[in-house]
């Protein structure tokens, strides 16, 4: 099983899906996100703190209210049970000394629910299988 | 038997600058001052391990304080028609007044990040006050923190300003730890993290200041390799250009060493103390 596929994916939203504390911190968390691992890219829908939809196919009418992209081996440590140092966190990956993660688009969203969307983004961890 | 903790919590008034501010201060121990800073839009709370701990506090004075806006420490009058930004002025000389109104002869300061970063000046302007200088996760600039997202009414001030300094803790210090730093970061007045960290990435520049310290004041480097905002590198390149110093990098460990990793950072903090000890 790759990381990143859409077998990964949806193993990432059901651990979400299922995840008891997202169900509290992630009751605002209603967005839909572009995240890109290299050239593999999907939109994915939060509806509530629930992934309720994952689109692997991406054109000029897919939309989005942010994206984040980043090269695929940064999202392999990201998601390493013990990432590295400067891999740990999405804003450790995009902070300006850094700049290996681009978050980019209507980022409002992204800062309210940021503690939520964080959370979700740790459960991808336990979903190397 | 009761468990209560050795900290005992007063109030000081300080006089600066034709204000006189209302100060939270803890302290336990006795000895040598050893005066402890606390971070960006905290308080005193993050030096609770290091104030209990008799390894430190049977030799040293520790004392914590709560700088104004933070913590207990209420805002000097007028707060309300301002916006808050910290300068390197205000907190240098304010906390060598704590010093001076608490009657503390030569202590010890260490801080971390914002409360790092202030032990340069310190070193520079202050050389004869301080008999040394610990300055944790610090460096000469650490720029990209001044962020309009960390005091914005459409976005919830606590929750936003404690997950954004989550990631800088190291996934080896304790969950629990962690959290509780999450926690203190999730109290800060309205715009109070922002306002510290227009030190930390704006006023705070001292890439032209390093050579001018005269290396009287020993000062000690600490920083943590999972500190994205100061990293190791960042440590090490100042303190190569800061004469009189040590620099120490820790494994395992982030931007808040005494308090998302109280054990691992005592592992590198008492060599330290023992130094500064021995060369009293």
């Amino acid at each position: 099983m790759a990381v990143f596929d859409a077998g990964w994916m949806e193993r990432w939203q059901s651990l979400v899906n299922q995840d008891s504390v997202t169900k509290i911190i992630g009751k605002h968390l209603t967005a839909t996100i572009l995240f890109a691992f290299g050239d593999t890219a999907y939109v994915v829908s939060y509806v509530g703190g629930q992934i309720t939809r994952i689109e692997s196919e991406i054109g000029p009418e897919s939309s989005y209210a942010f994206a984040l992209r980043g090269p695929a081996e940064t999202w392999a440590k990201f998601i390493q049970p013990v990432p590295p140092p400067m891999y740990n966190d999405i804003w450790a990956m995009a902070h300006p000394l850094h700049g290996r993660l681009q978050i980019e688009g209507e980022v409002k969203v992204m800062w309210q629910n940021l503690r939520a969307f964080t959370w979700t983004l740790d459960l991808m961890r336990n979903a190397n299988g | 038997m009761p468990h209560i903790e050795p900290i005992t919590g007063r109030y000081i008034h300080v006089p600066y600058e034709g204000e006189e501010y209302r100060v939270f201060y803890e302290e336990a121990g006795q000895g040598t001052p050893l005066v402890c800073l606390h971070t960006a839009g905290t308080d005193s709370r993050e030096w609770r391990h290091q104030l209990c701990d008799s390894d430190i506090n049977s030799s040293f004075r520790v004392i914590a304080l709560d700088l104004p806006r933070h913590g207990k420490s209420i805002p000097p009058k007028g707060w309300w028609k301002e916006e808050y930004t910290l300068t390197a002025k205000f907190y240098s000389e304010f906390v060598m007044a704590f010093c001076t109104e608490l009657e503390l002869e030569k202590p010890v300061v260490m801080g971390s990040s914002m409360g790092g970063n202030i032990c340069l000046h310190l070193a520079l302007n202050f050389e004869k006050d301080v008999q040394a200088l610990i300055a944790i996760e610090a460096c000469d600039y650490s720029p990209g923190w001044w962020l309009d997202w960390l005091s914005n009414p459409h976005v919830h001030g606590g929750e936003v300003c404690a997950t954004s300094v989550y990631g800088l803790m190291a996934p080896q210090s304790p969950e629990e730890y962690r959290r509780e730093t999450w926690w203190y970061y999730s109290q800060s007045g309205p715009g109070i993290f922002k306002g510290d960290l227009y030190f930390y990435s704006i006023d705070h520049d001292f890439r032209n200041l390093l050579d001018k310290i005269s290396g009287q004041v020993p000062i000690y480097f600490m920083t943590g390799v999972y500190d994205f905002a100061c990293t190791p590198e960042m440590t090490q390149q100042t303190a190569q250009k800061v004469k009189g110093s040590e620099c120490i990098i820790m494994e395992k460990i982030g931007h808040f060493p005494m308090c998302e990793n109280p054990v691992t950072f005592k592992r590198y903090l008492m060599p330290v103390l023992a130094k500064i000890r021995e060369t009293r």
